[in-house]
């Protein structure tokens, strides 16, 4: 004889709990955490390492920097902010445990800003939440200004997205007009930051807009 | 590819649900995807046959049944299936739309069948 239970849950949530119990703690700590996604290569690195020049002795920010194999990301941000890295060893994004671990081997837990830059890759990091409040989507001129349509989940959970390298728009097919309607169609309250990191071209704008939304870190994450 | 995690998960979950109604067989699992679930449903497949043996469930199905992508509006109150992942409401034009479902995996229910008890137990 069979029978049928009936469970109706998100397998996620669980996950999401933990998560959202992380952002509160955060919250209550007054940092604003935000979660950097990208496909590989897109500047995520070097916007962290000109934010941490931006902001120099201004704001305490600490980057958790996730990476399939090697240190060398935390290697190029240790000398401008505190810095670890987490090697996933072939999983191809950040969970929720592995920011926590990172954390606590910081060497403060008094910070303004936590960024994680998580694993290059526009598909599995946009499944998971890190426990962020804000997660920031970057795409790159180089890359091509289809790939909102074509990665949608991670243009859709996303709340910014900063468009790098717009020092090479002059080199490349590349239509800031295009990406951002697609972008918007997705997710229609979307920021859009077009900037050059390595030019420090629109370096100021991002760092206010991070500082303006921390100033609103309650209405974003109620602690409750 | 993150299924394997998610499948892995997916078993503990249905461990638990096995374990609180002792005595039964897993049977099937019936699972809910969406168009924004990040999940692709054959290689959710592929995971649960690779996974599902050494969970004990070897001969338990997996059915994933694919939903479509729904929003609603704040702004009309209206609900609507984005076509393209296109979140705009279509009838008001507001910006304020939320998804409501098609976006994660619904753990639907569970098929236990009891196991026959020997002769004389």
């Amino acid at each position: 004889m069979t029978r049928v239970i009936t469970v109706r849950r998100d397998v996620a949530a669980q996950a999401k709990e933990q998560a959202e119990d992380f952002r509160r703690e955060m919250t209550r700590r007054g940092t604003l955490v935000v979660n950097l996604l990208s496909s590989p290569g897109a500047g995520k690195t070097s916007l962290l390492a000109a934010t941490a020049v931006r902001w120099s002795d201004k704001q305490r920010m600490a980057v958790l920097v996730g990476d399939i194999a090697t240190d060398r990301d935390a290697q190029r941000l240790a000398p401008l902010a505190p810095t670890v890295q987490l090697t996933t060893g072939g999983a191809c994004h950040l969970d929720l445990s592995l920011v926590q671990r990172g954390l606590e081997a910081l060497p403060t837990g008094n910070l303004d800003f936590l960024f994680i830059e998580n694993v290059g890759n526009l598909v599995c990091p946009s499944s998971h939440d890190l426990g962020e409040h804000v997660r920031v989507v970057v795409l790159s001129t180089t890359e091509g200004d289809d790939k909102p349509a074509k990665y949608p989940k991670a243009f859709r959970t996303s709340r910014a997205m900063v468009i790098s390298k717009i020092d090479l728009l002059p080199y490349f097919p590349f239509s800031i007009k295009s990406a951002s309607d697609d972008a918007l169609s997705i997710q229609p309250q979307l920021e859009i930051l077009p900037l050059s990191a390595l030019h420090a071209t629109g370096i100021d704008r991002w760092c206010d807009y991070l500082v303006e939304l921390r100033a609103r870190l309650p209405q974003l994450c109620p602690t409750r | 590819m993150h299924e394997m995690s998610l499948v892995r998960t997916l078993l503990a979950q249905v461990g638990e649900i096995v374990a609180a109604n002792g005595g039964s067989a897993l049977r099937c699992v019936r699972v809910q995807v969406g168009p924004l679930a990040g999940v692709e449903p054959a290689l959710m497949a592929t995971a649960w046959k690779q996974l599902s043996a050494d969970a004990g469930c070897g001969d338990a199905t997996l059915e994933v049944e694919e939903v479509p992508l729904v929003a609603h509006c704040r702004g009309c109150d209206r609900t609507f299936q984005p076509l393209h992942f296109r979140f705009r409401c279509p009838t008001c034009g507001t910006a304020e739309t939320e998804t409501i479902s098609g976006d994660g995996v619904i753990l639907q229910s569970v098929v236990l069948a009891d196991i026959e008890q020997g002769a004389g137990a």
